[in-house]
């Protein structure tokens, strides 16, 4: 198990798709803060005063992370953030669900009354912490252009 | 080391983020004014509400329960005033036009046949008005189990700006 965690080539491989999955994440709520606000509006879990100011921060950082773990820049301090947001993006789409909010998460584009996507939305994302947890695991720093 | 990386990337994102959105097009402001829809005074509830009667839910619970799709919303209201402006995807079944007798093969129809356990939620035009709550009785008596009273109705949907669908242009 240690051996796939800390492989090079599989790091390299998580490194770079996680990288593109934050950057084309980013791009919609980047061109379009407004409607990324009114998503994080739909969740009924940030206090209003903080909604455009979390639309506007947010995409910033799923890009510059993203990045970030294709360079191999900044690339720990990159894994923690990406970590702590897949783990921020679980726990709003499972409390939605639970609360019967039924929207899709809003990740790639403006979220919508759906009740599958959510699901769907909540599938993913458990992938996609699955992919950011190797890397927060992962020993290994090759083809990075740091090496811390 | 991590830690020292992570306060880079905040400030880094922070200048990007903040300082495009000063020269952006679709530039929006710092602080928004989004509604609370939560009060903190709870629902509405008429003084002619008695024991036994369906719940009365806040206009948060309402939109949750609209959010969701999964609610059925009933205006109590005649067809004019519905038709001049109700909650998106309301179903019209007027409290006045209700027929004499077994009420039964009556909300099954204007229901399509939806299963007794159900979530509707019945609603007029406001506090003056309690349609909603004798219409809401009425489903109570022929057997549907999850029937909820928004009692703030669709003067207090539209005074925070949620949705209205209008088929038709009124005066105010």
């Amino acid at each position: 198990m240690r051996r796939v965690i800390d492989h090079d080539l599989i790091t390299l491989v998580t490194r770079l798709l996680v990288g593109v999955i934050f950057i084309y994440a980013s791009y919609y709520k980047i061109v379009e803060p407004a409607a990324f606000a009114r998503s994080i509006w739909y969740y009924h879990m940030v206090p209003g005063t903080l909604i455009n100011l979390m639309a506007l921060f947010m995409p910033w950082l799923e890009l510059v992370c993203g990045v970030c773990l294709i360079l191999g820049v900044c690339y720990r301090g990159a894994i923690v953030l990406v970590n702590l947001m897949a783990l921020v993006f679980l726990v709003a789409l499972s409390t939605a669900i639970a609360r019967g909010i039924n929207i899709d998460c809003g990740c790639f584009k403006a979220a919508q009354a759906s009740s599958e996507s959510a699901w769907e939305a909540l599938w993913f994302d458990l992938g996609l912490v699955v992919l950011t947890l190797q890397l927060l695991f992962s020993r290994s720093r090759r083809w990075m252009l740091t090496r811390v | 080391m991590v830690f020292k990386q992570a306060i880079i990337l905040v400030v880094v994102t922070s200048v990007l983020a903040f300082g495009v959105n000063l020269i952006s097009p679709n530039a929006i402001p710092y602080i928004g004014n989004y509604r609370s829809l939560y009060t903190g005074s709870g629902p509405i509830v008429p003084p002619e509400a008695q024991l036994g009667d369906p719940h009365f839910i806040a206009v948060d619970v309402a939109e949750l329960d609209f959010s969701s799709s999964e609610a059925v919303f009933v205006d109590s209201r005649e067809p004019q005033e519905y038709n001049c402006g109700t909650i998106p995807g309301a179903i019209c079944i007027p409290f006045d036009f209700l027929p004499e007798g077994d009420l039964t093969p009556y909300f099954d129809s204007a229901l399509g046949y939806i299963s007794r356990d159900s979530r509707i939620v019945t609603f007029c035009s406001g506090e003056e008005c309690d349609l909603s709550l004798h219409l809401s009785r009425n489903m109570q008596d022929v057997g549907y189990t999850d029937v909820v009273i928004f009692f703030g109705g669709s003067r207090e949907w539209e005074k925070y700006e949620l949705p209205i669908q209008r088929r038709i242009q009124c005066d105010e």
